[in-house]
């Protein structure tokens, strides 16, 4: 078995599939590593074209699969018989929960990005310059003109439906044709453009093909199931199953090693460089080491941050990189699961085509300067959502039961609308991640333990996006327009990030301003890992714009001989 | 029940008999409880409850909910996705019902009601304008749950799914805004 290799990935998710693309078409040897099972595009999607009555449930999670997966379970949506495989059975891989934390994980090749939601945002000026703005935690070392040309270049790859229209907060980008809205989501759009001079109804961005192809294997346009967690035949939506892995593999300079469970980075005090990684395999327990001049951690916010944990040394005793005491800390995900909902009354002739992968947007419309800026919180929100037309509707409830309820439920109900919110959460010290080397886990290593909150910044702005939303659906003429707010712990957006932020210090971060360790300049972390602010767009997209710079830079350093 | 042998078994009864359409389902019923051992509703109640569903979604043009095996559906989503409490509130208000159903009719035992009896109390249960007395509440409830739980089970069935309903597994586009009747002829798309 080859051990030496120019570089390591860790990880095979929206960030390793990204960093395994790049470094191969750079022509790096390049050994990516994945602690779970393989998943091969198309192939290994068993479930892609059920229908509900393939299963005796109709594709609602039993609970024989719930006592497996209760806290995969916790978002109430993501977990289905048909996309269970693809989440991990929690007794197989504990962790523990000073506060509730919710962590939604997918151990096998391809990781989240096969289940991912696809809403692809870019972060803007606005989020890279917050904190030094309000004073919260530490500036961001990059602003959005060393990120934009990245995610210029990954959307083009990635193939992202949306529609440019010029705000500074909601930045153009390289879309292909938009999602069309349905005649309610036009309703919402034209009131919110009439009464309110501070937001816009725009159509959402997402990661799917809706013309042409594109690279990988075999990716063409979506054809509107909505089955994508499930992994798509089609290869519509990106994943790093359809997309870059195999442009990765089609160099012929990727080795790509399932079953590889990475605990370690290895560290040479003298050259002051990372020489490698220590792996477990999964199923043999057995234990490896593979050398590189350059390491991509890229397991996802938590597992990277772990294995920087584990990595001890004399020279890094608390941790590698972690001279700043901040590893594991400033915890943050996007609070959300509050808004408000309506029924429409009208267009009962009007219906819509195709299980649509995205709605509307409301882009953040708070903290963006002038008036916006008179809110009793910091940071903003934006809203997800869209129409749809309901099962039955109360007119059918009034025929009670029999022949005509019967010819009644088979025609779509009445329209109604949703429109969710999702928030910033302030990177706060206290919230954190540590290891509990106590409780191990199967391999004998330490278990995660989590103990973070949302503060009242947080609260008081769920009381805004309830109120906003509530009173956006009453101004459009919405009916029974009702508010929620639901119970939210920290991770229940799956969003979880920070843990090994960025920053311009190495008495304040982990990491420097192109992703590397501060102290150990061959190892990137790019993942969720690195963020110093969550902002409060979906985060996916972000990733990916870091680790293709993160890569590039590395290459670069390479030839330069700087690492 | 295998349908083909469920359709030969109707065929024998209307030539034998002259049935109404309560009596094929009763007899069909009769088929189904026999064949079929409920997982979660007691055996004894199943045929009940096979005919209460029967009577919220008739046989039409199109089958009804024991030719669908709605109730059999039902029983095993129960017994697979409901957790104990659920479980045990269903059990309560099944019991509310059948209480307050065989007092309705003047009856000693929920087994001696006819469907006529049956029918009265789902009328009074779920059309609206009622006036509940506040001891039949849980069992009103219960009469709401049956339904929804039997309006589940028909739009899950994969013949209402794939020939009743619109049904598009690859729909191929995506348009926001367009004529219900042009586009499905009224009906709502069943994925």
């Amino acid at each position: 078995m080859e051990t030496n290799y120019d570089a390591i990935v860790v990880g095979t998710g929206i960030s390793g599939g990204w960093a395994a693309k790049e470094l191969c078409e750079k022509g790096l040897k390049t050994l990516v590593l994945e602690r779970g099972r393989m998943v091969k595009h198309v192939e290994d999607y068993p479930t892609m074209n059920d229908d509900p009555w393939d299963y005796k449930t109709g594709d609602v999670i039993t609970q024989e699969t719930l006592k497996k997966q209760e806290k995969q379970s916790r978002t109430n949506y993501s977990t289905k018989e048909s996309t269970k495989h693809f989440f991990v059975n929690d007794i197989e891989h504990p962790y523990n929960e000073n506060n509730r934390f919710d962590w939604m994980r997918g151990y096998h090749v391809g990781g989240r990005s096969i289940m991912w939601g696809r809403q692809s945002y870019r972060l803007t000026d606005f989020d890279f310059t917050a904190n030094l703005k309000d004073g919260v935690a530490i500036d961001w070392p990059i602003r959005y003109k060393d990120i934009a040309p990245w995610y210029k270049y990954v959307e083009e790859f990635i193939g992202v439906s949306g529609k440019n229209i010029g705000l500074p907060h909601f930045p153009d980008g390289n879309y292909l044709k938009p999602l069309e809205l349905n005649c309610v989501d036009e309703v919402l759009k034209d009131s919110v453009s009439e009464k309110y001079s501070d937001r816009v109804v725009a159509n959402a961005r997402v990661a799917h093909i809706t013309e042409g192809t594109k690279p990988g294997l075999g990716r063409s346009t979506c054809q509107y199931r909505n089955r994508c967690s499930r992994g798509c035949p089609f290869g519509a939506y990106f994943s790093s199953n359809s997309s870059t892995l195999p442009t990765a593999e089609a160099t012929g300079n990727m080795t790509l090693r399932p079953n590889s469970v990475v605990h370690e980075v290895i560290y040479d005090a003298d050259a002051k460089r990372a020489t490698g990684v220590r792996v477990i395999d999964a199923e043999t327990k057995e234990v490896y080491e593979f050398n590189a001049k350059v390491i991509f951690l890229c397991a996802s916010t938590v597992p990277t941050t772990s294995i920087l944990m584990q990595s001890k040394s004399d020279a890094f005793p608390n941790g590698m990189g972690n001279q700043s005491g901040e590893l594991g800390h400033n915890i943050m995900d996007h609070h959300f699961q509050v808004g408000a909902e309506g029924r429409f009354e009208g267009f009962e002739d009007k219906y819509y085509t195709g299980r649509r992968p995205g709605g509307i947007y409301i882009p953040r419309f708070r903290n963006i300067g002038g008036k916006t800026d008179d809110n009793d919180f910091l940071r903003g929100y934006g809203y997800q959502g869209g129409a749809n037309r309901g099962s039955w509707s109360d007119t059918v409830a009034e025929m009670a039961y029999g022949a005509d309820f019967k010819e009644q439920i088979t025609k779509p109900g009445d329209w109604s609308m949703g429109i969710n919110g999702f928030g910033e959460i302030l990177p706060y010290h206290e919230n954190k991640m540590i290891l509990d080397y106590d409780k191990l886990d199967q391999w004998g290593l330490p278990t995660v333990t989590f103990d973070a909150t949302i503060k009242e910044n947080e609260m008081k702005m769920r009381k805004d996006m309830q109120e906003q939303a509530i009173e956006m659906l009453e101004n459009a003429g919405f009916k029974d327009v009702k508010g929620y707010d639901n119970e939210y712990a920290i991770g229940l957006g799956i969003h979880e990030m920070g843990t090994a932020r960025m920053g311009r210090d190495r008495k304040t971060s982990v990491l420097n301003a192109n992703n590397q360790l501060h102290d150990v300049p061959n190892v990137y972390v790019t993942d969720g890992a690195s963020m110093t602010s969550a902002g409060n767009v979906n985060p996916s997209l972000t990733y990916m714009a870091l680790t293709a710079r993160a890569a590039n830079h590395a290459v670069e350093e390479l030839k330069k001989m700087n690492i | 029940m295998d349908r083909r042998k469920a359709l030969r078994n109707i065929g024998t009864g209307i030539g034998a008999i002259a049935v109404t359409p309560t009596v094929v389902s009763l007899f069909q019923s009769c088929q189904t409880a026999a064949t079929y051992t409920p997982a979660f509703i007691p055996a004894e109640d199943f045929e009940i409850v096979s005919n209460l569903m029967e009577l919220i979604i008739p046989k039409t043009e199109i089958p009804g909910a024991i030719e669908l095996k709605l109730p059999e559906f039902t029983d095993a989503y129960i017994a697979a996705v409901w957790d104990e409490n659920q479980k045990a509130s269903f059990t309560e208000g099944w019991s509310e019902f059948l209480a307050a159903s065989t007092k309705s009719a003047s009856k000693e035992k929920s087994s001696q009601l006819s469907i006529e009896d049956w029918d009265a109390q789902l009328a009074k249960y779920l059309k609206p304008g009622n006036d509940i007395p506040a001891e039949e509440e849980g069992a009103a409830k219960f009469a709401n749950q049956l339904r929804s739980l039997t309006v589940n089970a028909f739009k899950t069935n994969e013949f209402i799914g794939e020939t009743v309903m619109a049904y598009a597994p690859i729909p191929g586009e995506q348009r926001g805004c367009v004529d219900l009747m042009e586009t499905t002829g009224g009906k709502a798309w069943s994925l």
